[in-house]
């Protein structure tokens, strides 16, 4: 397993990182973000003004490193629902994500035109077809674009992951395909999802596969920026499995205290990635308690302007459910919308 | 015993096997060489009789790849599975379905394997292990898995075979069959019969690894590829693949890499391959070579073989008159086999 930065923030024995001072700064701004949002959207889903949330905390140095080796101008992501401070990084308003999530209007809360960003999939291991799909076309147009591909160890015991890497193999797509092992799949512990190692899997496909610290910013940077240089390149897909823990529940309908061994969370915590982040910024002396307040401060005010962004936006209207889903919609459905318009129109 | 990797499209003779044909009694090369020669014998009388408009339906011919069949199925008990493909012929018959209630099947009479409703695709005799046929390609590898679970849950000792072709290697079911049968450790072999095309799609379009057993290593489960015309090659990994089944120690993964004589169905005009391509392969064919083999070794004469043929000529014979003799299903038989009780 590939690390860079050893948990006390200092770098392994001829380790290099390929992020500057203030890339390392704007990483740990997204995944101070990030982990804000998480505990933000969970309170309002407690109060009954958020819906579903699956918490990114503690793999948001797999999120954000694999995001940060993406050029939002031309490459695209294929998220599953655990990449947040990534859809943001690319260009998804904060707003916008929260809002829909609220309950609010879909023309105000979706992906705005000219984002590379593709809907959400809670449908595990579709969006890996879609992500084949997709860079097979831009190659086929001779388009510069990258596919970033999530899904989680879970997924990938789903026959979609096993055709959509080996059709992105024999086509050499130019796509990534992060595996985030967060551990847990909703409650099925990763030893009982496979008997082998998840990267180990790219072998059979024709294509690079590597395994990484995906506590670790620096190592997840490294193997996403020379996955994409390699898509870009032409050579075709990698499989990166990033190596994680999930430090909340798999999402608010979940109570991991069911299932988790006891002292897993405690050990799981020792490898959180943001102190550990912050420990190499002290070790390279660019970081104090000063510098973490404001930042604090500023992803806090941030987050709240969002909120209230979302809060303020206009709440879906009963004809969203039938619009937006057809191009051109078949009469059955036009009747059916005209029928749930006179029903709600009625005193 | 490592068996070597082969290249992509080429099938070499196998002389490192040769030596272990000393090991097979006369008992065992007499009985390898009849099933083969009995399913060459079956597919090529069936070409014929489709021809002549005597089978409805479909049927895909499993004639070149004798060897595969009967170097797995050797090894297997009356208790113990295999699952299926389209091409299934040639693993009904090693596995010992009636030839008789196999041709009565093809013909779509009664006294078929499935009361003639199934025809040459569905065979099933689930009373001797055969699954069934499969006109889905990777519908196989989940039921082998299932088969496996029932054989370790009751405790039989029995095995799981799952026949399955390059192109079914591709199919998602494949992955999650192999990955469930890895974590459960259940006693499944899967045996992939590389036959180089997907209907017309050669493997190389489909496949980027240099080997389907390459995908193994996704399941921690032992794969190795072997020449596919060669019965003893693919007697020895099965039988290891087997033995370790049955103790307990979980699936293993066999390519064999073999070649159809036939079109993807009757019918196929076979436009995505050449025959010198096809005659090239025919040098190797598993019949001739085992014979050679085993002559050499002093376990087969050539009277053997023309008797076997013989044999297996008047056995097929026997099988069409038998399946020409069966009625067909009265129409009130279409509903019944398809639901336990109807509510």
């Amino acid at each position: 397993m590939r690390r860079l930065l050893q948990p006390d923030g200092s770098l392994v024995e001829g380790g290099c990182s390929r992020l500057g001072p203030e890339q390392l700064v704007e990483a740990l701004r997204w995944m101070l973000l990030s982990r804000l949002v998480d505990a933000r959207a969970t309170a309002l889903q407690r109060q009954g003004r958020f819906g579903t949330h699956s918490p990114v905390k503690g793999q948001e140095a797999s999120v954000v490193g694999s995001a940060m080796a993406l050029d939002p101008a031309v490459d695209w992501i294929a998220p599953s629902y655990r990449e947040l401070p990534a859809l943001v990084r690319h260009g998804y308003p904060l707003e916008r994500i929260l809002g829909r999530s609220m309950g609010r209007s879909p023309a105000a809360t979706r992906i705005p035109d000219g984002v590379n960003v593709l809907p959400n999939q809670v449908a595990l291991a579709t969006q890996l077809q879609h992500a084949v799909g997709l860079a097979w076309g831009l190659r086929l147009q001779g388009r510069p674009g990258v596919v970033m591909a999530y899904f989680g160890e879970g997924a990938a015991s789903e026959g979609d992951s096993h055709e959509a890497m080996n059709l992105a193999g024999v086509r050499r797509a130019p796509v990534v395909f992060l595996l985030m092992n967060n551990q847990w799949a909703i409650s099925t512990s990763r030893e009982v999802q496979s008997a082998g190692q998840f990267f180990r899997r790219a072998e059979g496909y024709g294509f690079a596969g590597v395994q990484v610290d995906g506590n670790d910013l620096l190592a997840v940077f490294e193997a996403a920026t020379d996955a994409v240089a390699r898509a870009r390149a032409g050579e075709g897909p990698t499989l990166i499995e990033c190596v994680t823990y999930r430090l909340s529940f798999h999402n608010t309908t979940d109570n991991p205290r069911r299932y988790l061994p006891p002292g897993w969370l405690e050990r799981a915590e020792c490898e959180d990635p943001i102190p550990r982040l912050e420990a190499h910024l002290a070790w390279l002396g660019l970081w104090d308690q000063g510098a973490r307040a404001a930042l604090e401060a500023e992803v806090a005010e941030e987050v709240e302007a969002a909120v209230q962004a979302a809060l303020a936006m206009p709440p879906s209207r009963p004809e969203d459910l039938f619009d937006q889903v057809y191009a051109l919609p078949p009469e059955r459905v036009r009747r059916q919308r005209q029928e749930l318009l006179q029903h709600v129109q009625e005193p | 015993m490592v068996l070597p990797n082969v290249s992509h499209l080429t099938i070499p003779s196998s002389p490192a096997y040769i030596g272990a044909v000393v090991e097979l009694s006369r008992a065992q090369a007499l009985e390898i060489y009849e099933r083969m020669a009995l399913i060459r014998t079956f597919e090529e009388r069936v070409a014929q009789l489709f021809a002549e408009g005597r089978i409805p339906g479909f049927v895909h011919l499993y004639a070149g790849e004798e060897a595969v069949a009967v170097g797995v199925c050797t090894h297997l008990n009356e208790g113990d599975y295999i699952t299926s493909t389209h091409r299934g012929h040639g693993h009904c018959i090693a596995k010992g379905v009636p030839l008789g209630e196999m041709m009565a099947e093809l013909f779509g009479r009664s006294g078929g394997s499935c009361k003639g409703k199934g025809g040459s695709m569905h065979i099933a005799d689930v009373s001797r292990g055969m699954l069934g046929a499969n006109g889905i390609v990777g519908g196989g590898p989940p039921l082998a898995a299932g088969a496996g679970l029932t054989a370790k849950v009751l405790g039989t000792g029995a095995v799981a075979v799952c026949f399955f072709g390059d192109g079914a290697a591709e199919q998602g079911t494949t992955h999650e069959a192999m990955n469930l049968a890895a974590i459960w450790k259940l006693p499944v072999v899967f045996v992939c019969e590389n036959n180089q095309f997907a209907e017309s799609t050669p493997v190389v379009y489909h496949c980027a690894a240099t080997s389907i057993a390459d995908r193994a290593v996704a399941y921690n489960i032992p794969g190795v590829s072997v020449d596919g015309y060669d019965v003893i090659a693919v007697y020895e990994a099965a039988g290891e693949a087997i033995v370790r089944a049955r103790r307990g120690e979980g699936p293993s993964l066999i390519e064999a890499r073999t070649w159809r004589y036939f079109g993807h169905f009757e019918g196929d005009q076979v436009t995505y391959r050449t025959a010198e391509q096809s005659a090239a392969h025919r040098e190797h064919d598993p019949l001739t070579t085992f014979a050679r083999q085993a002559a050499e070794r002093g376990l087969l004469t050539q009277e053997d073989v023309d008797r076997i043929h013989r044999d297996a000529a008047r056995q097929v014979e026997e099988a069409i008159a038998w399946a020409e003799a069966s009625p067909l299903p009265a129409p009130e038989e279409a509903l019944t086999d398809v639901y336990v009780a109807y509510r």
